[in-house]
């Protein structure tokens, strides 16, 4: 099984591999982009509590939470093609990276619709009746207070999802994209130093994810800047 | 390329066969992870000189990484290791021996050890110091205090984080089927394969994950009921 370890070849390939680290983003941002989109749709039906798309957004958060991200993202790789061509529209043609950003949107859409609705939820009731009191609508009422306030409490929710994201996007070479574990993949294929390939692609995972936290992290800390100390400590 | 119905059931009856390898994949890593997230977690709570730095490390990395490359690094590393230490004493094992289940448990394992210990961590945390202080003010030990007082109260209170870690790590385990273990997902894939059924094998194996993710919920739901039904007060 492969040649002997070389440790200098770990330092060798980061370079190589930190290349492809665009790609990996690239899925990150369009993926919680339109996760978010699709996380507030699916929020606004459990919030009004809307017959039948309700249930239907239980059906998909349950299903989602329900099966493996490596379950979902075959199941639209095999499965969209086939939708689709009852509709007559040919996606065979179309780059694999695409199916990974429509899996890891939907997944994404799912924890982010459960998110928000629990942020709103957690908004006090009194907000709501104090922002009608002075005389505000109830979509102003939304936007200006209700809103401001339960993005804060979702944040660290969401900042977990993205970080929980980023390591997910380590898939999506199973289904044939070139990011950082796919160019990982053809290394180890062409030198067969399967474990410094591995190696080096944890350095740069680890770099990244710790970025994230800190960058996070800061975020947060600005997002609760109005609040007290003790209270910022229990949100 | 249609939907052929009536294979979904053929893939299921199929697919099922392998139910036990995934239930080994998740239990096994989770009952050792847990022994590891326990003693990293008293590590750090009670700050022990450089262990508590070497579990600061650990829990950080293993956190900060895709499970992918721990199963992966494991399964090239320690074959690797072996070879070299029994290459060395003359030892002539023979590592392509080893069964690659192993490695998928022990990497599994690594790493619910590091989610593990941070919820216990923070399970202990929310224990309310007030139960310390009457453990001690009856005369127990530290020890007693600890494994009587406050671990059954801050396990009690974990559950729900760990009913999201076992299903995680029931999802996890789909992983296992890069490095060629057949658990539900690599069985589906064979079964995918074998037919050019791609789309139904697939369908089979979501349902089947979907619904013990949908009984361990359940399960985990009375079980919290039962394990809670003693603390309702404002203690906890």
């Amino acid at each position: 099984m492969g040649k002997a370890f070389d440790p200098s070849l770990i330092i060798e390939f980061i370079p190589t591999l930190f290349h492809y680290l665009g790609v990996t983003l690239q899925i990150l941002a369009a993926s919680i982009f339109l996760g978010l989109i699709l996380g507030v749709a699916a929020a606004i039906p459990r919030l009004f509590n809307i017959p039948i798309l309700n249930q239907l957004v239980i059906l998909y958060v349950s299903f989602i939470r329900g099966t493996p991200i490596l379950i979902q993202l075959f199941l639209v790789f095999y499965g969209l093609p086939a939708v689709l061509q009852i509709i007559k529209i040919d996606v065979s043609k179309l780059e694999a990276i695409y199916f990974v950003i429509i899996t890891y949107a939907i997944s994404n859409g799912a924890g982010f619709s459960e998110i928000f609705r629990g942020a709103i939820r957690a908004v006090d009731k009194g907000q709501t009746e104090a922002a009608y009191s002075v005389g505000m609508t109830s979509t102003q009422n939304f936007f200006r207070i209700v809103m401001p306030q339960a993005l804060r409490i979702a944040f660290p929710n969401v900042a977990n999802s993205v970080i929980g994201s980023l390591k997910d996007t380590s898939l999506a070479f199973t289904i044939g994209v070139m990011d950082m574990m796919g160019r990982g993949d053809t290394l180890i294929s062409a030198t067969a130093h399967a474990l410094e390939v591995y190696i080096s692609l944890s350095i740069i995972y680890y770099s990244v994810v710790l970025l994230f936290e800190k960058t996070l992290g800061k975020l947060e800390k600005f997002f609760n800047r109005y609040q007290k100390a003790d209270l910022s400590a229990a949100a | 390329m249609t939907i052929d119905i009536p294979f979904i059931w053929t893939a299921f009856k199929e697919i099922i066969k392998s139910l036990p390898i995934t239930l080994v994949l998740t239990l096994v890593p989770l009952a050792v992870g847990f022994l590891i997230g326990l003693a990293v977690a008293l590590v750090r709570i009670y700050k022990i000189r450089f262990l508590n730095q070497a579990a600061n490390g650990y829990v950080s990395f293993f956190r900060g990484t895709p499970i992918i490359m721990h199963i992966m690094a494991i399964y090239y590393g320690i074959p690797l290791l072996i070879d070299q230490v029994s290459f060395k004493f003359d030892l002539n094992i023979q590592t392509n021996k080893i069964p690659i289940i192993l490695f998928v448990l022990i990497a599994l394992s690594l790493a619910a050890g590091a989610y593990l210990s941070e919820m216990i961590r923070s399970g202990i945390i929310s224990v309310s110091t007030g139960q310390l202080e009457a453990a001690y003010s009856v005369g127990m030990t530290k020890f007693q205090a600890m494994f009587r007082i406050v671990l059954p109260q801050a396990l009690a209170q974990s559950i729900p984080n760990f009913t999201n870690l076992f299903v995680g790590f029931l999802h996890t385990s789909s992983i296992a089927f890069l490095v060629s273990e057949k658990e539900l997902t690599g069985a589906a894939n064979i079964v995918a394969s074998t037919n050019l059924k791609f789309l139904e094998a697939f369908i089979a194996a979501g349902i089947i994950y979907w619904v013990l993710t949908i009984l361990v919920e359940g399960i985990s739901f009375l079980l919290e009921k039962r394990v809670t039904s003693y603390s309702r007060g404002g203690v906890s």
